[in-house]
């Protein structure tokens, strides 16, 4: 397996000079200008830069909600652009989760059924696995005791982790938080990011956290620094790290379907901050 | 439990007051519905019965001669000519015949055998026109209830004797045990005693009908042998064309059932039931407006959360679905409960105004309202479902 390989193997998202324009009646405003960067699976990335410089867009366009008037990007080796509203709506459901600033859980329905939602809605009903999946993903972010309250009766704190559970249930290969913390105290915050990085580090799903927060910013493997429509700064490209062994567990396992159950294989393709053996492979290749 | 069911459910009790609203507005409309159903058609029904009750529901009479289209030369134009046969009036000869076969028939509850004519009735310097109707004395009330007509006298018809209404003995100036002076269209005279005189409530019949021996009136219409006409009487006056077409067919007469004979009733009962549908059209347009506009509401103060819902690859036909069964519940629901009140509505009017008002409870077309409410619900939703469908979730979460 040369190094081409696995770039390719270990490639999530790849985006290619991405540009979006809106036309309002005469005027157009062009908001990305050439947006070109690249994630690896179970990496997390902070996007930074000011108010309007293109960064919910980017997230909206990265999540399939929008599409971007021109340019290509592919996730999971899929050209997504060319898709129809039916086919990324699927691929959302299946492929994508959301945590966005305000949480926007469903006030009608409890912790347990706003986690559910995504399964059941696509398969229908409400599953017996679905259920204890769900179950399974609160008692992870720590609200097991919350399950039946209404969205209305839980905390800022508590309602963003019943969000972040909810953005797993499908076990997306990627997961996009426009501003997770943006509306959370200092403490909340960091618990809520921790969280993200503990989940992120056991399942081996990639995060993409759009930020202002530059202490949450430090702390993620990557940054991208987005201005004006553009990348300006940053590194742009993950540092594949070259582990064979560590590589093709993290592969067979997210080809097997599995990707968030996958842990060891995956922390040691990602987490080359926290390894020595990683460290001393990048500093080798 | 369909996941798309449980959070349309789950919608509706999310907010009480409105869904309540919302059905109470559906079930008011239904209610007048199957109330306006319930009055049109007890009143119709009502009408139906003072006018068709007491009289003949297929009436057989002989066929009438249709002129044969003659055989014309090469390039003549053809002439056809009708003329009725002033010698004798048409008759039924072969009546025994076809009262076997009337016989044959089921839900038949009477038959008269007829000899119909007009003539004169005079008294002294009073002469006025009359339809004379040659009855057997123990079918006379065969058909309309004659017996329980009489106010003066009693029904017996011997064949010196006549029954006549109270308005023409008024206008005659007679008394029961009077003789009084016939003469028929074919010229035939005859003095007979007024045996009884009835009051059926019907000016046309209490003054200008006079009721004889069927013997009294073979001599005076000079049909020693036929019949003008054989009155029928059903159980089920709606079965009269079917019985009808089914006597023209096996006796070759004409048969003609009350409702082709009673054209002004038909044109009475067709213009209220007009009027009938114009309202409940009216209420359905009701149903259609309040459940569009309430749940149009509900779709724009949701956009959030189908924003939310369409982010995480929840699709346009679910969320369709979800807005569909609102208004699918909503209508089923409001139109159970109107038609439940409607009845209890209707039941309750009735035994206040004591049968009064001609109001039927079991002529509420509870089934159409039922049905047309609940579709014009399903309707009304498609509008907002479709709007909703079609949220575009960047906008509708940054809102």
């Amino acid at each position: 397996m040369n190094a081409m390989d696995l770039a390719t193997l270990t490639s999530l998202l790849d985006v290619r000079d991405v540009r979006k324009v809106f036309v309002d009646n005469e005027f157009e405003t062009q908001v990305l200008k050439g947006i070109t960067f690249s994630l690896a699976r179970g990496e997390m990335v902070a996007m930074l830069g000011p108010s309007g410089s293109g960064k919910s867009t980017l997230l909206s366009i990265l999540g399939t909600l929008m599409k971007p008037t021109s340019g290509s990007f592919q996730m999971l080796g899929k050209e997504l652009t060319t898709l129809n509203e039916k086919e990324l709506s699927q691929f959302r459901n299946q492929q994508i989760g959301f945590i966005f600033q305000y949480h926007h859980l469903l006030p009608d329905f409890t912790a347990l059924e706003n986690v559910l939602f995504p399964h059941a809605g696509r398969v229908g009903r409400e599953t017996r696995e679905g259920r204890e999946r769900a179950a399974m993903l609160l008692d992870r972010v720590g609200l097991k005791d919350r399950m039946n309250y209404r969205a209305t009766r839980l905390s800022g704190g508590q309602k963003q982790r019943v969000a972040i559970a909810r953005a797993l249930m499908n076990q997306p290969a990627l997961v996009l938080a426009d501003e997770p913390t943006g509306n959370l105290d200092r403490e909340n915050a960091d618990q809520a990011f921790e969280l993200m990085q503990e989940i992120q580090r056991e399942t081996g799903t990639t995060f993409l956290l759009s930020t202002h927060d530059r202490e949450l910013a430090e702390r993620c493997e990557r940054r991208i620094y987005i201005r004006n429509g553009v990348v300006v700064e940053g590194e742009s490209t993950p540092v594949v790290a070259t582990k064979p062994a560590a590589l093709a567990e993290a592969v067979a396992a997210t080809a097997a379907g599995t990707p968030w159950r996958v842990i060891g294989g995956a922390n040691a393709m990602v987490d080359r901050t926290g390894s020595t053996d990683t460290n001393e492979d990048r500093r080798r290749a | 439990m369909r996941f798309d069911l449980k959070v349309a459910l789950r919608y509706l009790l999310s907010n009480r007051l409105q869904s309540a609203l919302l059905i109470g507005g559906v079930a008011i409309a239904v209610t007048v519905f199957t109330f306006n159903a319930a009055l049109i058609n007890g009143l119709a029904e009502f009408q139906i019965q003072r006018v068709v009750g007491n009289s003949s529901h297929v009436t057989i009479e002989p066929e009438k001669a249709l002129p044969a289209v003659a055989a014309a030369a090469d390039g003549a134009e053809r002439l056809v000519a009708s003329q009725r046969t002033l010698e004798r009036r048409p008759q039924i000869k072969q009546w025994r015949t076809v009262e076997s076969i009337i016989d044959t028939i089921p839900g038949v509850t009477g038959v008269s055998l007829n000899i119909l004519g007009t003539g004169l009735v005079s008294r002294g310097q009073q002469t006025l026109p009359v339809t004379l109707k040659g009855v057997e004395p123990s079918r006379l009330s065969a058909i309309a209830p004659i017996d329980d007509a009489i106010v003066e006298g009693e029904a017996r018809l011997g064949i010196n004797d006549v029954l006549i209404g109270k308005k023409l003995a008024t206008d005659l100036g007679i008394r029961v045990g009077q003789p009084i002076f016939i003469a028929s269209d074919q010229g035939r005279e005859r003095t007979l005693t007024v045996r009884a005189l009835y009051s059926t409530g019907v000016d046309s019949l209490d003054s200008r009908l006079a009721f004889v021996n069927l013997d009294t009136a073979r001599v005076m219409f000079d049909l020693p042998e036929g019949l003008t006409e054989i009155e029928i009487k059903l159980a089920d006056i709606y079965a009269a064309r079917a019985v009808a077409r089914q006597l023209a067919d096996t006796t070759g007469l004409e048969a003609t059932a009350w409702m082709d004979k009673n054209q002004r009733l038909r044109e009475a009962l067709e213009g209220q039931g007009s009027s009938g549908s114009i309202i409940k059209m009216f209420t359905l347009i009701t149903i259609l407006v309040g459940v569009a506009s309430a749940l149009l509401l509900t779709t724009f103060r949701r956009r959030p959360e189908i924003g939310i819902m369409r982010s995480f690859g929840i699709s346009e036909n679910f969320v369709l679905s979800v807005f569909m069964l609102q208004g699918a519940l909503i209508g089923i629901i409001g139109s159970v409960i109107g038609c439940l009140m409607g009845f209890g509505f209707c039941l309750a009017l009735a035994s206040l105004t004591g049968g009064k008002l001609p109001v039927d409870p079991a002529l509420g077309q509870y089934d159409s309202a039922l049905l047309l409410a609940a579709a014009a619900s399903i309707i009304a939703a498609l509008w907002p479902a479709r709007a909703a469908s079609r949220i575009d979730p960047v906008e509708a979460i940054s809102q």
